[in-house]
């Protein structure tokens, strides 16, 4: 199994440092070795909507520094996933390379062109592949209704993302959940956004779209919404919280990071090892069901 | 939902800046205004457009090649976009409505009406090259999970964004 360079983005670190734990531990479990890099600035995924050019060169700035390194990059966001392979695309163009080279040139760097990004659900997927995980399967999970949550930039823009999945009828993530030994649940509204980006500009559309996605996941008795991004887990979590804190009481939906619910059927330590402790919504009861009791 | 007519005054003609489409598709990755046919997909999938109807990637594209200059890079709304997509996968034109609305916040921004949280977030790069403080508990969270130490140094970050120029976007004034 390769190497690769791991990016943590600006948010999981420093606020969803259970999606980090879990990733670090299944990797590790997987023989997916992940490199810290020290140089690492966020994606400028956020930046390139005040200068396009800003945002492409924080993104040439962390492919230059894996290029060097030898690695290819992997990410825990969906975004930055997004951000860096859309720029690995802008920055095949000799013209925009040789104008983003030229101002690399004032830290030393340079990128070439060789390095690749994939989230780590890609990573999951491509890499290791579907029977690879089910041989690491221990516990049994298949009374847990799990509903998949893909996040828009784990499968837009398509052009970018070179035949992960189909955008409007995916796959990945269901056959994902299914490998870890849970059922995958149909809902309504799959494609519908979370919102984070929303979020700083107006409470009342993220608030929306957070509960219409609970209602929809909920009026299907999951057990669980997983999802593949730190900002949904924020999102759907955080302020399914405050919902219930400000409107409307009685949401209870645990919001999972796919790698805590494979670490779970990988036998992971639920505390320890997959920080699910720190899930703001409670995931006891889940845990019960699946008939594991070391975090009770 | 029963229709509601509104009653729009008409675009003063004398206020519009013919000039302005071709200043939007200089920028290449706006070009594909010049093949939208106006079949409105793009808004047909806009979840943003669901909350707030007055947000339409259709409609702000015929505002650019009427030349509102004015009306679309003032206007809030270019920044409520959540950024996923729809508009551009489902354009049976293939126009990146996406690329073209980063061209039209980035004249905004040159403008003086980005929101704060977005130069906030510039500020917070040049420090720690990431969008999070200097110091805050999550230093101590990650150090009680033994989760390696992050340095959270924008030197490097700071001296290469510069070059762009974004240090010098100031924030609109909320009126």
């Amino acid at each position: 199994m390769k190497d690769y360079a791991l990016f943590l983005g600006c948010t999981t670190p420093t606020q969803v440092l259970q999606y980090e734990l879990a990733s670090r531990w299944v990797c590790k479990e997987l023989g997916i070795k992940l490199i810290d890099m020290e140089d690492f600035v966020c994606c400028g995924f956020n930046q390139a909507h005040l200068s396009q050019e800003a945002g492409l060169l924080l993104a040439a700035m962390n492919l230059a520094y894996a290029e060097e390194s030898g690695l290819d990059v992997l990410t825990l966001c969906a975004a930055c996933a997004g951000q860096l392979a859309e720029s690995i695309e802008r920055l095949k163009n000799q013209e925009t390379r040789d104008k983003i080279n030229q101002k690399l040139k004032t830290l030393g760097l340079e990128y070439k062109g060789e390095t690749g990004v994939k989230h780590i659900s890609r990573v999951l997927y491509e890499d290791i592949g579907i029977a690879k995980i089910k041989e690491k399967i221990k516990i049994d999970l298949s009374h847990l209704r799990v509903a998949p949550h893909y996040g828009c930039h784990y499968l837009k823009p398509e052009s970018a993302l070179g035949g992960l999945d189909d955008p409007d009828n995916p796959k990945s993530l269901h056959q994902l959940v299914s490998a870890a030994g849970a059922k995958p649940v149909p809902y309504e509204g799959l494609h519908l956004c979370c919102g984070g980006k929303s979020y700083p500009v107006s409470e009342e559309m993220a608030f929306y779209l957070v509960k219409k996605k609970l209602d929809n996941v909920m009026a299907r008795k999951a057990d669980c919404l997983v999802v593949q991004c730190q900002t949904c887990y924020l999102m759907y979590s955080g302020l399914q919280r405050e919902i219930n804190e400000r409107f409307t009481k009685g949401y209870h939906l645990p919001i999972l990071l796919y790698p805590q619910l494979l670490g779970l059927a990988m036998g992971g330590d639920p505390k320890n090892e997959l920080g699910l402790d720190f899930n703001t919504i409670s995931s006891h009861e889940l845990l019960a069901k699946a008939g594991i009791n070391r975090m009770i | 939902m029963k229709y509601k007519r509104t009653n729009r005054a008409p675009i003063p003609l004398s206020e519009l800046d013919p000039g302005f489409k071709s200043e939007v598709i200089r920028h290449e990755e706006a070009r594909g205004l010049n093949v939208c046919f106006s079949c409105g997909t793009c808004t047909a999938g806009c979840p943003v457009h669901v909350i707030f109807p007055e947000y339409s990637p259709l409609k702000l594209a015929k505002m650019v090649q009427l030349g509102m200059r004015k009306d679309v890079l003032g206007n809030p709304f270019i920044w409520y976009c959540v950024t996923c997509h729809n508009c551009e996968h489902r354009c049976p034109q293939n126009v990146k409505f996406f690329n073209i609305l980063t061209v039209l916040k980035n004249m905004a921004a040159r403008e003086g009406y980005s929101p704060a949280s977005w130069v906030e977030q510039t500020q917070q790069i040049m420090q720690t090259g990431m969008i999070f403080p200097k110091r805050g508990k999550w230093e101590q969270r990650r150090e009680a999970l033994t989760l390696p130490e992050i340095k959270g140094d924008g030197t490097k970050a700071k001296r290469l964004v510069k070059l762009t120029g974004i240090d010098k976007i100031k924030a609109r004034i909320e009126s």
